[in-house]
């Protein structure tokens, strides 16, 4: 009798934990991971998906410092990444439960950020560069230079990101874009002062707005935007600026702190197979590291070229840590005198 | 009965009587329909655009109402106007009730602090989205109040309530004291005073209020941003996520029928005469 | 009992008194000062490399808040919110008035119609405005049309944009507190006015405003404190390309991951409003 009673218990228990559906906490950008594909792993695996969004990756990092919620998986930049490594906050990633990883380019693995390529999975790369409504401005454009110049006043429009900003003139000056110290930045903030005034919108969320409405001419935006243009009317050209243009990695890692962390490994290695990545590819026209997705992409996709630049240079933005406030000083300094 | 008393107005004395104003009144009503077509104006051109053909949404490229069919097979953005729409209506209901008695009893006694009270009210107003935020962010997780449709109108609430508040004061400062008297004289209740005879005066001035709440929480983004969970993600949450792609015409479509059907409603409904009494 | 002949207002608040309104202030408690404390600590703290709070005091913070560029911010915000507050007030009071003397039914239509546009979404409204203020939109086509302009109008992402979207932003938030404040005015008063001579001008000096004051601040109070810290619009429909405190302090939590000084512009603005409302409510207290 007593047996049968504790086989029955035994059971009860099995039956109830095998049938708890698993969930993935998910804080990704809005509109990075599209439904389809969360569909898709939610029918295929039954784990359900809370899908969390943010805007940018400071968001993100501003909601995970300042709240207790617990997320699986996290979408941070590079440089954001590399700190939250280095604060001991992401638990590194069993890359035996991910076959997939080998789909990746070898170029964006062990990259700076992560080094032993232990705590992070690249989602997609981009660059910042030149895009140029060609009807209207007929000259080439190659650089910064190019960009900003007296000609073009009251036509430009730049992504309102002041440590882009910064790095961009850092460049043009011949310095190292990573390197922001107090005697850097006084080199900068005369040309940067020259530079804001000839900008007539900044613009993070939406710069492809100004160029589409006709309000400016050229800019100087993130990739995605160029390639949106680019679908929208071949006449925006896409150019990496000859001074230096550094790529942007977004990457998935995983919270010290998550509790599905099976799941999210599932979910990661998911998004690695060719087809998942393709669909992603489909909504964001951004670089997709994953080599068998692009063998997937139709020739439209792969010569946008601001989706598939030639990158030469892969330095990337570094975290800054306390550097950072000394840049927002300056650009605000710099916009308000006008 | 004391209702009628209170509020009823000799009917003539509503429209303007007299020559003079004539002229007055209509440059008035002229200066009214101006400042209605610039309130409506955007609106108008949103649901234009909401027939763009276009993608991007920036430019006109061409005419299709295939946005609207896309509109209805998306689940998510249908679920975030729900959300929208319930956290707005509990947001209004509870901080109509704080906002109408604080205003009432700070008018009515004399506490001691009342000015710092009345600057507290005043701070949620003035205080910036991202600190609000992120302060209640930090309280909830600090005694562990997981995030999601609770905490939302938590943090709702306190920075409608205050506006609430602030119009009904408006409109006690013009109480004559002499109905709640007369009121009281014929032996009715303070509460029963209270309900019979100050909450009807009150009425416009809690519908401005309810008016104001509603339209605060149902556009408000930063603070909900950093309250919310996934399960409890707000219309104007998702839209502004959509920047990015590209504020796509289907939003532009929802807008509009959402415009659309609440001004048939008001313009076609007859029951509104109660609220304006 | 009888209480004929004593006013009801600004009596001493009892047991019951208190206890009513404990539910607010317990509110206020949790929700408003709560959150200020923990920001005054930030305040005083210092920052670690992610931009989080290390509890260790320093008041460097508070010596960058009052340096001539943040001040000079803050002071611009002001600006634009008194010019948006000023415009809304001469827009609005007229759009008040009518509707108060509305008939019944249209009274509450009229309210709802001032509301209904906001009840879209901001962005949507937002870019609904770009496509009209832009070079080749509507207002410029419209101007060049009737030849009041000669060229495209330049209109978008300068600081005209940002007051046109300010405006359209808060002018609701002045329109209702009035209306709620004129609805109540006996006619009567103003036919009195008349019989007694004065003409629609006078009148509205010393019969209409005076009555409608509670009503006029009360919008003050619900457009110029929220617009000083309102960023959006800047954004949107000026470029970003001055920076407003609210900019300013999203900055500190975003990009430039400097909690302690965000936190420490939120403390000093709040200050200032505390500070100026105090001694406001002084004023109207003694008047």
């Amino acid at each position: 009798m007593k047996i049968i009673r504790l086989l029955t218990a035994v059971s009860f228990l099995g039956f109830v934990s095998g049938t708890r559906a698993a969930e993935l906490n998910l804080f990704a950008w809005s509109e990075y991971v599209p439904q389809t594909v969360i569909d898709g792993f939610t029918k295929e695996t039954k784990i359900k998906v809370n899908y969390e969004t943010f805007a940018s990756g400071e968001e993100m990092l501003a909601k995970m410092l300042a709240g207790g919620a617990s997320y699986d998986l996290v979408q941070p930049p590079d440089y954001i990444a590399e700190v939250l490594i280095r604060n001991k906050l992401l638990t590194p990633i069993d890359a035996k439960k991910l076959p997939n990883l080998k789909n990746v380019a070898p170029e964006f693995l062990g990259m700076p950020h992560d080094p032993e390529q232990k705590f992070t999975v690249p989602f997609m790369i981009g660059t910042v560069g030149i895009v140029v409504n060609t009807d209207v401005v007929k000259e080439p454009i190659r650089g910064y230079k190019d960009v900003f110049q007296p000609k073009f006043k009251n036509r430009i429009v730049v992504v309102n990101d002041n440590r882009e900003l910064v790095s961009w003139v850092l460049v043009t000056l011949g310095l190292d874009q990573n390197d922001i110290t107090p005697a850097n930045l006084a080199k900068v903030k005369p040309v940067l002062a020259e530079w804001i005034k000839l900008v007539k919108v900044f613009d993070s969320d939406s710069p492809k707005t100004a160029l589409l409405s006709g309000e400016v001419d050229l800019g100087v935006v993130w990739s995605g935007e160029a390639a949106r243009l680019y679908e929208e009317d071949k006449k925006f050209a896409y150019i990496l600026p000859e001074e230096g243009a550094h790529p942007f990695v977004d990457v998935m890692a995983i919270p010290a702190n998550a509790e599905n962390v099976d799941a999210a490994h599932k979910f990661l290695d998911y998004i690695l197979r060719p087809e998942v990545s393709k669909l992603i590819s489909d909504e964001f026209p951004y670089t997709n590291p994953n080599l068998e997705a692009r063998k997937l992409l139709s020739e439209e996709q792969l010569e946008n070229p601001a989706s598939y630049p030639k990158i030469e240079n892969y330095d990337t933005f570094r975290d800054i840590g306390k550097a950072a406030t000394l840049i927002d000083q300056l650009v605000t300094d710099l916009k308000s005198a006008q | 009965m004391l209702r009628g008393v209170a509020m009823k107005q000799p009917h003539a004395s509503r429209r303007t009587p007299f020559h003079g104003m004539r002229a007055l009144d209509w440059s008035l009503r002229t200066w009214t329909a101006g400042v209605f077509g610039f309130l409506y104006l955007p609106i108008l051109v949103l649901v234009v655009y909401s027939f763009n053909e276009s993608r991007l949404n920036v430019v006109w490229q061409g005419f299709t109402t295939k946005w609207y069919a896309q509109l209805w097979s998306n689940a998510p953005l249908m679920k975030a106007l729900k959300n929208s729409l319930v956290i707005a209506g509990v947001t209004t209901v509870v901080s109509v009730v704080v906002g109408t008695t604080g205003a009432w009893l700070l008018h009515r006694y004399r506490f001691r602090g009342s000015r710092a009270i009345q600057t507290l009210v005043g701070i949620p107003m003035m205080m910036p989205e991202i600190i609000m935020g992120i302060s209640l962010l930090v309280l909830f997780s600090t005694i562990g109040m997981r995030l999601g449709f609770t905490t939302v109108i938590i943090a709702h609430v306190t920075f409608c309530f205050p506006f609430v508040l602030v119009a009904v004061q408006a409109r006690l400062a013009g109480l004559d004291p002499a109905l709640e008297e007369a009121a009281l004289d014929l032996g009715a209740t303070p509460l029963k005073a209270f309900w019979l005879v100050v909450v009807p005066y009150l009425r416009p001035a809690i519908v401005s209020g309810a008016l104001m709440a509603f339209t605060l929480s149902m556009d408000e983004v930063i603070v909900t941003y950093f309250t919310t969970s996934p399960g409890s993600a707000t219309l104007p949450l998702r839209i502004f996520g959509m920047a990015k792609v590209g504020l796509n015409p289907m939003l532009n479509a929802l807008s509009a029928v959402f415009v659309l059907f609440t001004i048939a409603f008001v313009l076609f409904s007859a029951h509104l005469k109660r609220i304006s009494r | 009992m009888s209480q004929s002949g004593v006013s009801q207002a600004g009596r001493r608040p009892g047991v019951a008194g208190w206890l009513m309104l404990a539910p607010m202030l317990v509110w206020l408690a949790a929700f408003v000062v709560v959150p200020m404390a923990i920001l005054a600590i930030y305040s005083f703290c210092e920052r670690d490399e992610l931009g989080r709070v290390v509890f260790s005091f320093s008041t460097d913070s508070y010596v960058r808040v009052f340096s001539p560029v943040y001040l000079g911010i803050f002071a611009r915000s002001i600006g634009y919110a008194a010019l948006t507050t000023a415009i809304c007030i001469v827009l609005g009071f007229p759009v008040a008035w009518v509707i108060a003397r509305a008939s019944e039914a249209w009274r509450a239509r009229l309210l709802l119609l001032v509301m209904i546009p906001f009840w879209t979404s901001f962005l949507i409204r937002t870019y609904a405005w770009l496509t009209i203020l832009k070079s080749d939109g509507l207002l410029s086509a419209l101007l060049q049309h009737i030849r009041i302009v000669g060229a495209p109008l330049e209109l978008l992402y300068t600081p005209t944009a940002v007051v046109i979207g300010l405006v359209y932003a808060y002018l609701p938030f002045m329109i209702l507190p009035i209306y709620a404040s004129a609805e109540k005015l006996d006619v009567a008063l103003i036919e009195a006015a008349h019989d007694l001579g004065c003409g629609p001008l006078r009148t509205f000096r010393e019969v209409i405003v005076p009555l409608t004051k509670p009503g006029i601040y009360a919008g003050v109070l619900l457009v110029f404190v929220p617009a000083i810290g309102m960023f959006a619009i800047t954004d949107l429909m000026g470029g970003a390309r001055v920076p407003m405190i609210g900019n300013v302090i999203q900055n500190q939590f975003f990009q430039a991951r400097d909690w302690p000084f965000g936190a420490a512009l939120g403390v000093v603005f709040t200050l200032m409003f505390v500070v100026s409302y105090w001694i406001l409510q002084r004023r109207s207290a003694a008047a």
